[in-house]
Parts: structure tokens; C-alpha cells; sequence
């Protein structure tokens, strides 16, 4: 069973922090791409059964609904498991009664919403522009429509974002009751306005401290921290990012995508006119047992439940503790043993990388 | 190759670092048609790649060059000199060969502190001097003040003083024409037994040691045996002749000729500069004066960054030391570092280029710890030891009194910076002993000062508070006592051997607090917080604490691109690959050089 990840590189408005793959949106080229992605979902696809599928973007909620239509077609050629888990991706100024209809009508089980924040300097910087009272409507109206796996994202570490700001945010945020949390730290990559305007970043102790306030606040509200930056209700943690996590194997279509298939883990042009001509793959690598045993390594880690050391075995013929020095790191507590599961403690989640690094 | 003996003329060109030295060499070589311009590369002497980038001579040559001159052919030996004061036993044996020197100041900044330590060691071998002010092409050259420095202050007249342009050519054929009407024809005596002074000596893998000689008496041929007067070794001659600079066989060099001779010697520390070359069935009755042993002034410990690399390193030092009879070792263990060597260099100039040549020719990462100079250190029964390891040092209660050697400095500047160079030197401890001008607005100002301070910061120190201006130079003046205590660091709470070093008491405080301020700067943070303390026997002079790292997480999801995750990964596995595992601590390479910090306070 495998996941899909379709990528929609189109965006009304171009986010100050957000270095994604994206272009402005344009009806002409956007019903160009959606044939290509046919056409690559027609070339890659083997017919396996699929047991989640992950529009993403850019910001797949601000195609016309005649696109969406067709994208959503596109999904009809999966063998779709019966359970499947089906995210689609929406900006709060998109979701309207047509769209979440429709949306319903191909039976997206899922909506992950980009809020980031309510604190207007925040949204500001970010180039954003929303109130919690369109939210608050928003989220009726998908309830109403009987979507009741709705993911916030929610975005923390700016220069200028004080620890208050982050304690509001989450007293909104849980306001709206969301069924799981993504919380990611701003990161400041190249290319994107806010790195060429040199914003400066923040202190690490101070994001360090913003982490510790965010996993107790949602800890103590009821959700399940099951991976380093996610929070889920129970049982409505994301079988897609799980798949991710659990290093199992994962289609990717459209521009810039990356998949994970028969060992060769990919990523598609990252050229929008490249792949309107057909030319997907940009890089493919065939994995060696030792880069999938670190993947496993790298990746496991993140889920606060760790790593299963029966099930590395079965998958990989080797304890985990022979092919890694576990031993010295459970000494030391930087890691930990709960049954079969070794994991790292969450006062050392944030500085995980320390970790990885004595292992890989 | 033959020559009339009143025809040699043996000589050798001083001056101060960057006065063009190199660059004049260059245009005497083209001039006399040693080598053709297509052949030329820059400063053709200075044949390491190291000394060719940093403008400095390392290891000497010696050039023998034809010129015609009214109808007589001239031999001309151009002996060249390393003109750095760790290399001044070298330089001396060199001058010892020459009868002449040309003394290279430059026009724009005038004599210099090794002008005057290159010129007196000159005087002191004797040798008639051909000052020349060099880069009169330069459109700010004061030709006018740099001619009344050198009368004034060194006593040439009008008349003596050239004027040449190394980059352009203009007065070279002067200057050559000078060496052959004003240097004196070496000194012959053919019948006498041979006795031949070692300048120079190099590692050959083809030939063996090749050794730069100039005969003084008698002859040495092919097959010849000879005999080391210091040593008592001997050996038969394989190979003897002239560069040209190319080698050039010959089958005898006699008396007054520079040359080089072979005689598969493996060991380049049985034919040691300055000692003599007999003949063994007919030698002569004593050396040439002034040979010494070389002794290494300043000594550092230096590890492999990766334990495994021991005898790599160890390799890397033998073949070193084929080509460098001053370098020592010996292995040295650290509880820190492991196992490494104490090397002996001849200062801090010589240590750098060991270090650099290590990495870049051996590609062997070190970790050299703080340089140490040799204290006497005179026990309460009256023995002395040589500690040239600050962990050597025996405990406080078993010492009666500690020496350290002293030097005494030229230090030349405009006189503007008195005050402050005053003040410098008195906060490395220095005794003003006097200050002479050399003209309206440059003073020479000399101070003693433990040798173990310049060892420190001081040419950091010096640039800085003369914004350059300085030149700097100084002469070794022996031991004097001091109040010296060994200072301790501890990193989490254990004593970092290899981080231990040797204070006055009076500046332990003020030292301890630079080095753990260094370290916390220098030192990564780690999971978990690391105080670092400085020790004085048992108590704690100074403390900084290095706090847990917060935040090392690649906490985006990055749409599935596990790769990009996996690259950043890689990414700060190559940083960790630059530290050292100590204790529980990563330390960087360069936090053992925390006490040469060159951040002011």
C-alpha cells in the first residue's frame, strides 16, 4: 500500500516565507499542467492499492472549478483502499459552499488549512491576510458539510513574535477545535521575499522555548503529539505524513514533487515549462539497504513513539541495536526504550539532529 | 667550468621582509643569463610552493652565475638567505660563506627592524656591504630620506649607496658590476688540507642529502672521502659541481668555489649545517668557527585530529625531517588527545609552515596545542630540569625557582607610537633598556621581553596598536627568573591536559579569564551545559559556562523530500567531523589555539 502526493503550483498570492515550488496563477497554464500531471500519473502509476492521497500545493484550493473537477477526476484512476485518507489543501479565503461541495462529491476525506496565525503583524510579515472570526465560519461550514478531519497549520518563530503572540494564537487555535495541529518553525530559506528583505531570525533558545509552550499547551488539550511538529486528535493523526515517517513508499506527481518507489526515492523538474513538455524526473537515486536502514533511522525518530525494533528486524534482517550504537545513547538518555519501541525523549526532540548524527 | 680564482666573487643580498629581495635575485639571474625570461617564474629562488606564496625565503639556494666584465669572466655565487629571525643560525652560516652582501632597502619604507639584524649579522662575518635602495620606480619612493638613513644611521657614504629597480632592471648591471669591483675575491689557500663550511643541506630521493658547501682550503674531488669535523662521520663523494642554477657536475670544487656535494647520506642530521667537510685520510688540523647545534626555541604538541592517523603522522615527520635538520619530535600522550608528538620548532614562523606543509602535503589534520617555550626550572635539591611541556612541569612545592628566557627587541616605528609600543611592552612584561632615532620622525626602541610573550600575542599586538607601521626584530639574551605558575583548564569539570599552559602569576587571572572566554566562543554548544574553568593548583581563577544547546531539528516536513532532509543532515556531519571527541565535549581544531587568541580585550 502506497501513498500519493500531487503537487498544484499555483498561488493567488505569493507567501513572504514560502520557498515551494509555485507560480501565479494563470487558467491557460493551469489546465496545461493538469494534462501533463494526467499524463505522468498515467506513465508512473503500477495500479497498487493506494491508502492516502495528498493534494498539495502552492494552493490547490484557487483553481477554477472546472480544474478542480478535473483534477479531482485524476484521482479516479487510483485503487483507492477503502478507509483512504484524502487531504486537500485550501487557503481560508477559498473555501466557499461550491468548493467544499465539490470537494465532498469526490470524497476528500481531509482538509489541511493554512492559517499560520491570527496575530495581523504576523500575517503582515507573511503576506497574509485573514481574520479568526473567517476562520471560525470557515470551519462551520466544512463541519456542517460533515468534513470532521480538519488539520490548522500553524506557523511560529518570527523575529517579532513574542511569546504572548504564540500563547493567543493557540487559545484561537483550539477555539476552532481542530482535529490536528501542524506546527512549523519559520525557517528562513533563500530565495524566499522574506530572506531577501533580510528579515533576521530568531534567538534558537527563544523558538526553543516557542516548541515547549506549543507541545504543553496541545499536550495538555487533549491532543496526541505523535511526531515532532504534529498534534492529532486521537486516531486522526495523518496517515499520509505517516507514510513519510514510516519510511514506506509513496508516489509523488507533479512539478517538483519527490516519491519513493521500489527503492529509488525521486524528484520531479523543478521547471515549470520542463515538465509542461514532459520532462519529470529531474534526479533519481536507487537506495543501498545501509540508506534506507538511515532513512528508517532519520525518519522513525521523528515519531514520538520511535521506532519498533521487531519491525526493523523483519524489514531489515539486523537487530537495530547491532547496525546502531543504541546502547551507549540509552546510557547516556539520549534516547529511550518503552517495549519494543526505542524513541527520543521529548526534552531532546529539538535538538534531535545532535542525535542523528551520533547514529548516522 | 673553469675560472681564475681571484675571478669568484662568493655574496649574498639582506633585507628586510617584502624590501624586494627575491624579486632583485630574480633580475641578477636574467641578467646574467642563468635563466631565460621564458624560463622565469617569480622569485626563482624561493623553490617551495609555500615560500613562493608567502613571499618569504624558507630554504636556501645558492646560484653560481658568468658574467664578462672588461674582458675577464666572473664567477658569481649569489648564496640566498631566509630573512626571518627564526632562521638566523641558518642566515649566519650563510654569510659565513660570502666575503660581500648587498644590503636591499627599500625606497618608500627605509631600513627596518631586520635591516638591522640581517646587517649586523653581516658585519659580524666580516663582509663588505653594497647598500642598495631598491624600487626607485615607485611613484612615492623618498630616495632623498631612505640615502640619509643609511648615512646617518648605518655610516655608508654618498658615494657607496646604489639605486636599482628590481621590477623594472634599471641599475641592476651596476649593482652586478659592484659586487665584481667591490667584494674582495674569496680568501685562497689550495695547499693547505680541505676544509669546506656546510650552509645548507636538502633531501634529494634520488641523490641523498645534498649539502651547500664553500671550500675554504684546499680542494675536495670525486671519490674523495670525506669526513664531518663535528661528527666524526664519513662518507664518499658521489656528485659535487655548481648550480646554475640547474645542477651542473663538476669533478672538484677548490678553495674560495660554492658548490654542492652528494654522498649517499641518508640521514640529514649527520651532515648538519655548519659544520665542516675534511678530507679523512688528510684532515685538517681545526673546524671553521661558529658552528652550533640547532636548537629548537619554542616546542607545541601536535595530534592527529583522527586517532588513526598516528603513524601517518609520524610518516609525515620523518619525511620532514629529511629536509629539515632543525625540525624535532618526539611522541607525546594526552589524556585529551592521545597520541601525537612534542615537536621543537625554531619559532613560531617555522611552526606555522610545519603545520600548514602537514595538511596541505600530507593531508593530515592537526591539532597543535598552545607553543611552550624551554623553562629552566631549578628544584629545591638544586637539579634543573628543561620543561618544554607545560604538563612536565613538577609539582609547585618541589621548585625552588623558575628561568625563562628573555630576548632583546629592534623595534622600529614612528615615533608618534612611543607611547604606545611603552605601554605594550610593559604588558608582556618587558624592561626598557633604550631608544635610539634613526631619523626626525623613527625611533628603535629596545626592550627585554620574555621570549614566551612574543611567543603569545605580541605581533598581533604590535600590528594592531601601530596600525602596522611596525617592524619588528629581536635577538635571543638568555635566562632570567620568574614567578611562573602552571594554569590548568577544565572543561566539564576535567582537566584538559593538552590545554595547560605556563603563566606569570601576576597574569594568571587576566589569562585565565581570556582563555575561557575564547573556549566559550570557540567551543560549539553541546546537549548539556559545559562549564569551563581555569586552575591555579587548586583554585579557580576564572569560569565561563557554555549553556545546553536548544535547538538542532529539521522541523519542516518539506512536502515528502526526504533527500533535502537527508542532505542537510550530511551537511552538519561534515562540521562534526572537524571536532574533537573529549570526554563527552566536541572541540573544535582551533580551541586549542585559544590562548594565541588574537582578539583584543
Amino acid at each position: 500500500m502506497k501513498g500519493v502526493y500531487i503537487h498544484i503550483p499555483f498561488c493567488k498570492s505569493i507567501c513572504s516565507y514560502c520557498d515551494f515550488c509555485k507560480v501565479f496563477y494563470d487558467s491557460k497554464w493551469a489546465k496545461q499542467y493538469l494534462q501533463r500531471l494526467n499524463d505522468e500519473i498515467d506513465n508512473y502509476y503500477m495500479g497498487e492499492e493506494i491508502k492516502s492521497i495528498y493534494i498539495g500545493g502552492g494552493t490547490p484550493s484557487c483553481l477554477s472549478l472546472e480544474s478542480l473537477e478535473y483534477l479531482l477526476n485524476l484521482t479516479k484512476k487510483f485503487a483507492k483502499m477503502k478507509n483512504i485518507e484524502f487531504t486537500f489543501e485550501c487557503n481560508l479565503e477559498d473555501l466557499n459552499l461550491n468548493l467544499l461541495k465539490l470537494l465532498k462529491f469526490y470524497n476528500v476525506t481531509r482538509l489541511s488549512i493554512g492559517i499560520q496565525s491570527f496575530q495581523p503583524h504576523l500575517l503582515n510579515l507573511m503576506g497574509r491576510n485573514h481574520t479568526f472570526k473567517d476562520a471560525k465560519e470557515k470551519i462551520a461550514l466544512a463541519r456542517s458539510l460533515g468534513f470532521n478531519n480538519i488539520n490548522l497549520d500553524l506557523m511560529y518563530g518570527f523575529y517579532n513574535e513574542t511569546f504572548d503572540d504564540l500563547r493567543k494564537d493557540l487559545k484561537l487555535y483550539l477555539k476552532l477545535k481542530p482535529d490536528h495541529i501542524s506546527a512549523y518553525s519559520l525557517q528562513l530559506e533563500d530565495h524566499t521575499l522574506l530572506k531577501v528583505n533580510n528579515i533576521p531570525s530568531l534567538l534558537a533558545d527563544d523558538e526553543a522555548f516557542m516548541y515547549e509552550i506549543i507541545v504543553d499547551c496541545l499536550i495538555r488539550n487533549g491532543y496526541n503529539h505523535y511526531e515532532v511538529s504534529n498534534f492529532a486528535k486521537k486516531g486522526k493523526e495523518s496517515v499520509h505524513n505517516l507514510t513519510y515517517w514510516n519510511n514506506e513508499e509513496y508516489y509523488g506527481f507533479g512539478l517538483s514533487a519527490s516519491g519513493y518507489i521500489d527503492k529509488v526515492r525521486y524528484t520531479n523538474t523543478k521547471s515549470f515549462f520542463s515538465y509542461l513538455k514532459g520532462n519529470y524526473r529531474l534526479e533519481e537515486k536507487i537506495l543501498s539497504k545501509q540508506e534506507i536502514m538511515d532513512n528508517e533511522i532519520m525518519l522513525g525518530l521523528r515519531k514520538i513513539k520511535g521506532i519498533n525494533q521487531k519491525e526493523f528486524k523483519e524489514k531489515y534482517q539486523i537487530d537495530l541495536k547491532e547496525a546502531y550504537p543504541i546502547t551507549p545513547l540509552l546510557k547516556n538518555k539520549e534516547l529511550k526504550q518503552k517495549k519494543e519501541y526505542i524513541f527520543i525523549p521529548e526534552d531532546k526532540l529539538y535538538v534531535m539532529n545532535e542525535i542523528l548524527l551520533k547514529m548516522i | 667550468m673553469d675560472f681564475k680564482q681571484e675571478n669568484i666573487r662568493n655574496f649574498s643580498i639582506i633585507a628586510h621582509i617584502d624590501h624586494g629581495k627575491s624579486t632583485l635575485a630574480d633580475r641578477i639571474l636574467e641578467i646574467t643569463g642563468a635563466v631565460s625570461k621564458r624560463e622565469m617564474k617569480d622569485q626563482l629562488l624561493d623553490s617551495m610552493d609555500l615560500e613562493r606564496e608567502r613571499g618569504i625565503t624558507i630554504k636556501l639556494n645558492a646560484v653560481g652565475l658568468k658574467y664578462h666584465y672588461q674582458n675577464e669572466t666572473y664567477l658569481l655565487n649569489l648564496i640566498d638567505t631566509p630573512g626571518h629571525v627564526d632562521f638566523s643560525y641558518e642566515v649566519s652560516r650563510s654569510l659565513a660563506a660570502c666575503d660581500g652582501a648587498i644590503l636591499v632597502v627599500d625606497a618608500v619604507q627605509g631600513i627596518e627592524a631586520q635591516t638591522l639584524s640581517n646587517l649586523y649579522l653581516a658585519l659580524n662575518a666580516d663582509l663588505k656591504i653594497i647598500p642598495v635602495i631598491n624600487k626607485i620606480d615607485l611613484p612615492n619612493a623618498n630616495i632623498a630620506k631612505v640615502k640619509e638613513e643609511l648615512k646617518k644611521v648605518l655610516g655608508f657614504k654618498e658615494e657607496e649607496i646604489l639605486l636599482c629597480s628590481g621590477k623594472t632592471g634599471e641599475g641592476i648591471k651596476e649593482l652586478i658590476e659592484a659586487v665584481i669591483t667591490r667584494i674582495p675575491a674569496p680568501k685562497i689557500n689550495n695547499n693547505a688540507p680541505l676544509k669546506a663550511l656546510i650552509f645548507d643541506s636538502y633531501f634529494d630521493p634520488y641523490k641523498g642529502v645534498v649539502g651547500l658547501i664553500k671550500v675554504s682550503d684546499g680542494a675536495v674531488k670525486l671519490k674523495d672521502e670525506i669526513m664531518l669535523m663535528a661528527t666524526g662521520k664519513s662518507f664518499v663523494v658521489t656528485e659535487l659541481g655548481i648550480h646554475t642554477p640547474k645542477d651542473k657536475p663538476l669533478s672538484k670544487l677548490s678553495s674560495g668555489t660554492v658548490g654542492y656535494i652528494c654522498a649517499s647520506i641518508k640521514d640529514i642530521s649527520s651532515f648538519e649545517v655548519g659544520d665542516t667537510i675534511t678530507l679523512k685520510n688528510k684532515p685538517a688540523l681545526e673546524s671553521i668557527a661558529g658552528y652550533q647545534k640547532i636548537k629548537p626555541m619554542v616546542y607545541s604538541g601536535i595530534f592527529p585530529l583522527e586517532s588513526n592517523k598516528f603513524e601517518a603522522l609520524k610518516e609525515a615527520f620523518e619525511k620532514l625531517k629529511l629536509n629539515d635538520s632543525a625540525l624535532t619530535y618526539e611522541v607525546e600522550s594526552s589524556d585529551a588527545l592521545g597520541f601525537g608528538f612534542r615537536v621543537g620548532f625554531l619559532g613560531l614562523l617555522h611552526m606555522d609552515i610545519i603545520t600548514e606543509r602537514l595538511e596541505r602535503e600530507f593531508q593530515i589534520p592537526v591539532i597543535v596545542t598552545s607553543p611552550s617555550v624551554i623553562y629552566h626550572v631549578y628544584l629545591t635539591n638544586e637539579e634543573m630540569l628543561l620543561i618544554d611541556n607545560p604538563n612536565k612541569m613538577p609539582p609547585q612545592v618541589k621548585i625552588k625557582r623558575v628561568e625563562e628566557p628573555y630576548i632583546i627587541t629592534n623595534i622600529i616605528v614612528p615615533d608618534t607610537y612611543i607611547g604606545a609600543i611603552m605601554k605594550l611592552c610593559q604588558n608582556k612584561r618587558g624592561i626598557y633598556k633604550n631608544m635610539e632615532y634613526l631619523d626626525e620622525t623613527r625611533v628603535n626602541i629596545h626592550y627585554e621581553l620574555p621570549l614566551s610573550e612574543i611567543v603569545y600575542d605580541f605581533f598581533d599586538k604590535l600590528k594592531s596598536t601601530t596600525k602596522g607601521y611596525a617592524s619588528f626584530d629581536y635577538e635571543f639574551l638568555g635566562y632570567k627568573p620568574s614567578n611562573l605558575v602552571k594554569m590548568n583548564i577544565l572543561l566539564n569539570g576535567n582537566i584538559i591536559d593538552a590545554l595547560s599552559v605556563i603563566v606569570h602569576k601576576d597574569f594568571a587571572y587576566q589569562r585565565g579569564m581570556q582563555m575561557t572566554k575564547k573556549l566559550k566562543e570557540t567551543i560549539p554548544r553541546q546537549l548539556f551545559q559545559v562549564p569551563i574553568q581555569a586552575q591555579v593548583g587548586s583554585k579557580v581563577i576564572a569560569r565561563e559556562t557554555i549553556s545546553a544547546m536548544r535547538k538542532n531539528v529539521l522541523a519542516k516536513c518539506y512536502g515528502g523530500d526526504i533527500t533535502r532532509k537527508r542532505k542537510l543532515l550530511d551537511k552538519q556531519k561534515e562540521g562534526k567531523k572537524k571536532m574533537k571527541q573529549i570526554g563527552n565535549v566536541e572541540v573544535p581544531q582551533e580551541a586549542f589555539l585559544a590562548i594565541l587568541s588574537k582578539e583584543e580585550q
